[in-house]
């Protein structure tokens, strides 16, 4: 049996009672039973007392009969009557009545003579026999009882003798009395049921006085004290254990308004305490009855104002950690973390009340330029423009929120796309009204905004508007976009990226997971005469079996900043391709690297590792400049230890992205490969066409070597060959294949493609 | 040891010593008895008889007999039977009375007859009340030669209450004549209520005062008469018609019927008085 830890007053008070009452009944049954033992006792007694008594009656009425015996036997008028019996019947009649010897009718008397023979035949109700019963001895007195027809009757027969010496016998007298009511009549009875009182005879039965008591029977009356004495004690008991009852309950109640309650009020107000909360005006509350308490309650209230006090200190101040933990320090906007839990807060708050719901994402462009060129003081200055500028343009009730960098989201609720567009604009007006010249900062300062919108009747999408507005905002940046982008409406591979999700999952477990990342190899030729010269690495994820290209993750990658993990990835699985020596010796390979990994440190570490392979395997870096390359300096560092380990430097998707002159001044190029988009223009007979092939015939005179990207057409390689570009890349020539696949090819030599330029 | 007690007793009690019962019977199946002081030969006997319906133990009677013993005389102190054997009470006045005067006086004439025997020649009757009446009816009926003298203290008649007499002996006699047994209730001396055969009461009933008065003049012995003036129970008139009558007489002042108290020693002196004169008259 477990005891429980502690246990409540009120079941203590209550423990208390019922012992209380236990016990009182206990003395109460223990009382009755005494009680009962003396009663017992009593009526013991009081049948010893009957028998007494009764004997004693008995006797009495016997002594009586004897007394009575002895004076008619001594009577003058007795002897008279034996000797000149003519008037018996007056003296048996009347004269023993009248001289008061026989004090009752019930008492009857015969005189017999000498013989035994009745001097005269009594009167018929008296019964009395004619003959003196034969063992009557004639000188002695004898008595005995008789039922006669129900009725005990008492004789006593005496002699009578003519002198005083007893010499001269005259005869007999005999008394006959109701023995029963001359013994009940007796008002000598307290002890005995009278009504009770019987002799045990037959009829007609003779029986000798001395053997009375053996037949019988009575009982003893009730002692009415005795009786009141039980009931008074009975009472007093019933009465004790009412009012102790009733005491037990007022002090019960009592109890547990004097201590039960205030404790428990005391207990709530220390619980409450307990869980921060505070009365409002402990001083108002009730006051106890019982000092003690009342000392205590007014402790604890003053305790309780201390810690009122206190806690509200604590909760201003904790609602300025709240706010400062809420809000940004550098824009006065709400943070990242301020994001999160509005935007859960959020999420579940239009679950119960349905609106459309639009998430915007809103981007610095080319922040890290600016940043870099001039310096991140006036960096955080435009940030704080930018912050200033989406807050005016955002409605009263929007939040805005910096979740990073140059990074801002918000999102509106009741809300339509057109009117999530418009706010977007007016950002964007808002913005581009905003001067930056007084920073010095003399080129345009915008933002790319991508919004994803949630109908009412949809909002079980609405977990996937941030990344919806990520995949928007991605399109936005991309070039020649207006810079605002509605998800589903502006984003042309919607459809592509609905199922980013999985191709966001593929790309983490293929950063997690070494060897899903698979690099496929595609064929760089060289003019004239397309021979092989170097293969171009292109990465693939091999996911649950199926092949996710470049255009499924690589938004991902952007938009998840996971450029340099994801090169890391790319430069592994290099490492293992060249290492399994599957390739021939002198097959050069082109990497492809995103501009921001060329200034981390472990990607430049890991193709330091990598170079080990140039003396079999040549390798050529191709920089991907689509998006901004913002550590200029530290690049151009890098790049040129690189080459100093016999990295060639390639210019990826020259003619798209930014500031291409720039990068070719100030980086140390080998090798410039033309987006195919200038390639295709090249293929056109007009003005744009010409100045590719003038710009090409132009680096080419530099010293630039050129490849030509997605040649397709003979039209487009025969150009690109007038041009004296030395290299072509395309499907007309060549798709990129597996490892295994470019193995068994280079096995067989069948990849020494020809052509007629 | 007991010779000397019995010494004793006898020297602190001479008269006790010289006191004893006497019996006879009376009719047959009536034993009676009498008490017997006996006294100085050379005085005269006396037989002491008690009132109506007593004993010799009544008061008056009792200190008489020890009185006249003391005075040496000799007492015979009989309690007439009244027909009952060994009668020792006083006989209530309800009681079956089956005795009648002539009883009575046969009775009176066996103890004179009794002390005759015993040696006594001088014999004085001395009564009290109704006793006095019934040693009277002796007298008047040839009584013994011995009998010498008779004093009567608080004599009295057969007091019948309000009936009248005659009408009441004819009912008596009527009702013996026509031997109707019932007992009769009638008022008879002190009691209201005495029950008596018819024959009984009529011997007493006939001795009203005149009877009284005559046998007073006939008796063949000297009379003597003790009287108590406040004896209520006597007839009014009674006293003064025996002073006419000159009978020997003496009152006792403030004396009642019973004589009690400072008055026994009255009657005592007046007895012996008249016992010494009887004594001296008689002696030659």
């Amino acid at each position: 049996m477990k005891w429980p830890d502690s246990i409540s007053i009120k079941h203590i008070a209550l423990a208390f009672i019922t012992g209380l009452l236990v016990l009182t009944s206990l003395i109460g049954g223990f009382a009755a039973y005494q009680t009962r033992t003396v009663t017992r006792s009593l009526e013991q007694h009081n049948q010893d007392a009957a028998q007494s008594e009764l004997a004693a009656a008995v006797q009495r009425l016997l002594s009586q009969t004897e007394e009575q015996a002895v004076k008619l036997a001594y009577w003058d008028e007795t002897r008279q009557q034996l000797v000149l019996p003519e008037y018996y019947a007056y003296w048996r009649d009347q004269r023993v009545y009248e001289s008061g010897i026989l004090n009752s009718r019930y008492v009857r008397v015969a005189l017999y003579g000498k013989s035994g023979m009745l001097l005269a035949p009594s009167p018929a109700k008296t019964s009395l026999p004619a003959r003196l019963p034969a063992d009557t001895p004639p000188h002695q007195s004898s008595s005995w009882l008789v039922d006669e027809a129900g009725a005990v009757a008492l004789y006593y027969a005496f002699p009578v003798y003519s002198d005083e010496q007893r010499q001269s016998l005259l005869g007999h007298g005999l008394i006959r009395l109701d023995f029963m009511p001359a013994l009940l009549r007796q008002d000598t009875l307290h002890f005995t049921d009278i009504s009770s009182v019987s002799m045990m005879l037959k009829p007609g039965e003779k029986l000798a006085v001395p053997d009375m008591f053996s037949r019988m029977d009575f009982r003893a009356r009730p002692d009415p004290d005795q009786l009141r004495f039980q009931t008074i004690l009975s009472r007093t008991l019933l009465a004790l254990f009412v009012l102790l009852v009733v005491t037990a309950l007022l002090g019960f109640v009592a109890y547990n308004r004097l201590l039960v309650r205030p404790l428990g009020r005391l207990s709530q107000v220390i619980d409450a305490m307990q869980h921060g909360h505070f009365s409002s005006n402990p001083a108002r509350s009730q006051t106890m009855r019982i000092s003690e308490l009342e000392n205590i309650r007014r402790s604890l209230y003053d305790y309780q104002l201390q810690l009122r006090e206190l806690h509200g200190s604590m909760e201003h101040q904790n609602r300025e950690f709240h706010s400062q933990a809420r809000q940004d320090a550098l824009t006065g906007c709400h943070n990242r973390r301020a994001y999160e839990e509005d935007w859960e807060n959020f999420r579940q708050e239009v679950k119960t009340a349905p609106q459309g719901v639009a998430f915007l994402l809103f981007d610095c462009d080319r922040f890290k330029t600016i940043n870099d060129t001039y310096g991140h003081a006036k960096g955080d200055r435009v940030l704080t423009i930018i912050a200033d500028a989406l807050v005016m343009a955002l409605r009263a009730n929007d939040r805005l929120y910096r979740l990073g960098g140059d990074e801002f989201a918000t999102f509106l609720s009741r809300t339509t796309p057109a009117q999530a567009k418009q706010i977007a604009q007016r950002c964007q007006s808002l913005l581009d009204a905003s001067t930056f010249s007084d920073l010095g900062i003399v080129e345009p300062v915008g933002i790319s905004i991508g919004i994803a919108f949630c109908a009412a009747d949809q909002l079980e999408q609405i977990d996937d508007l941030p990344k919806q507005a990520d995949i928007a905002m991605y399109t936005a940046k991309q070039p020649g976009r207006n810079r605002i982008a509605l998800y589903g409406e502006d984003t042309e591979r919607a459809s592509q990226t609905l199922v980013a999700s999985r191709e966001t999952s593929a790309l983490f477990q293929a950063l997690a997971t070494p060897g899903m990342v698979e690099m496929h190899y595609q064929s760089i030729h060289s003019l004239p005469g397309c021979k092989v010269g170097y293969y171009e690495a292109l990465a693939r994820i091999r996911y649950h079996g199926d092949l996710i290209m470049p255009n499924a993750f690589l938004p991902v990658v952007s938009s998840r900043r996971l450029e340099t993990e994801f090169d890391l990835a790319v430069l592994h699985q290099v490492d293992a391709d060249l290492s399994s020596g599957q390739l021939p010796s002198g097959c050069g390979i082109s990497i492809n690297l995103s501009a921001q990994s060329i200034s981390r440190p472990e990607i430049v570490s890991h193709l330091l590792e990598l170079s080990r392979h140039n003396a079999r395997h040549p390798l050529m870096l191709e920089i991907t400049e689509t998006s901004l390359i913002t550590q200029m300096v530290e690049v151009r560092t890098y790049l040129d230890l690189l080459r100093t380990v016999n990295y060639r430097i390639a210019m990826d998707d020259f003619g798209t992205g930014y500031s291409p002159l720039r990068y070719l001044v100030d980086l140390p190029v080998d090798v410039v490969k033309f987006d195919i988009s200038l390639v295709n223009k090249l293929g056109e007979d007009n003005r744009a066409g010409q100045v590719v092939a003038n710009f090409a015939r132009m680096m080419n005179d530099v010293g630039y070597e050129l490849v030509a990207e997605g040649v397709e057409t003979d039209v487009v390689l025969k150009k690109v060959a007038s041009l004296g570009i030395a290299h072509v890349q395309g499907y007309l020539l060549s798709r990129p294949v597996p490892l295994a696949e470019l193995s068994a090819r280079l096995a067989v030599e069948e990849t020494q493609t020809t052509c007629s330029v | 040891m007991r010779v000397y007690l019995l010494c004793l007793l006898i020297l602190l009690f001479p008269t006790a010593a010289h006191a004893v019962i006497a019996k006879q019977e009376m009719r047959p199946g009536i034993p009676a008895s009498a008490e017997y002081l006996i006294g100085e030969r050379n005085k005269p006997a006396v037989l002491l008889l008690h009132g109506f319906l007593q004993t010799r133990e009544f008061s008056t009677v009792a200190t008489l007999a020890r009185g006249l013993q003391d005075a040496g005389y000799t007492v015979l102190s009989p309690t007439l039977s009244l027909n009952i054997p060994n009668r020792a009470q006083s006989l209530a006045c309800e009681a079956v009375h089956k005795h009648s005067l002539d009883d009575d006086v046969a009775e009176i004439g066996k103890w004179v007859n009794w002390l005759k025997s015993r040696g006594h020649r001088t014999i004085v009757l001395v009564g009290h009340s109704f006793g006095s009446l019934q040693l009277l009816s002796y007298l008047s009926l040839n009584p013994d030669p011995a009998v010498k003298a008779y004093i009567g203290a608080s004599l009295i008649e057969a007091q019948i209450g309000a009936t009248v007499r005659h009408a009441l002996i004819a009912q008596l006699e009527g009702r013996i004549h026509d031997k109707q047994r019932s007992l009769i209730t009638q008022t008879l001396s002190f009691c209201k209520k005495y029950t008596s055969t018819p024959e009984g009461l009529l011997s007493y009933v006939r001795w009203d005062q005149a009877r009284v008065q005559a046998a007073l003049k006939q008796s063949p012995v000297s009379t003597k008469l003790i009287m108590g003036d406040e004896d209520k129970t006597l007839e009014r008139g009674w006293l003064k018609a025996l002073q006419h009558m000159q009978v020997p007489m003496v009152i006792v002042s403030g004396a009642n019927h019973f004589m009690d108290g400072s008055h026994e020693f009255d009657l005592l002196d007046h007895t012996l008085k008249s016992l010494q004169a009887i004594q001296q008259a008689s002696s030659p």
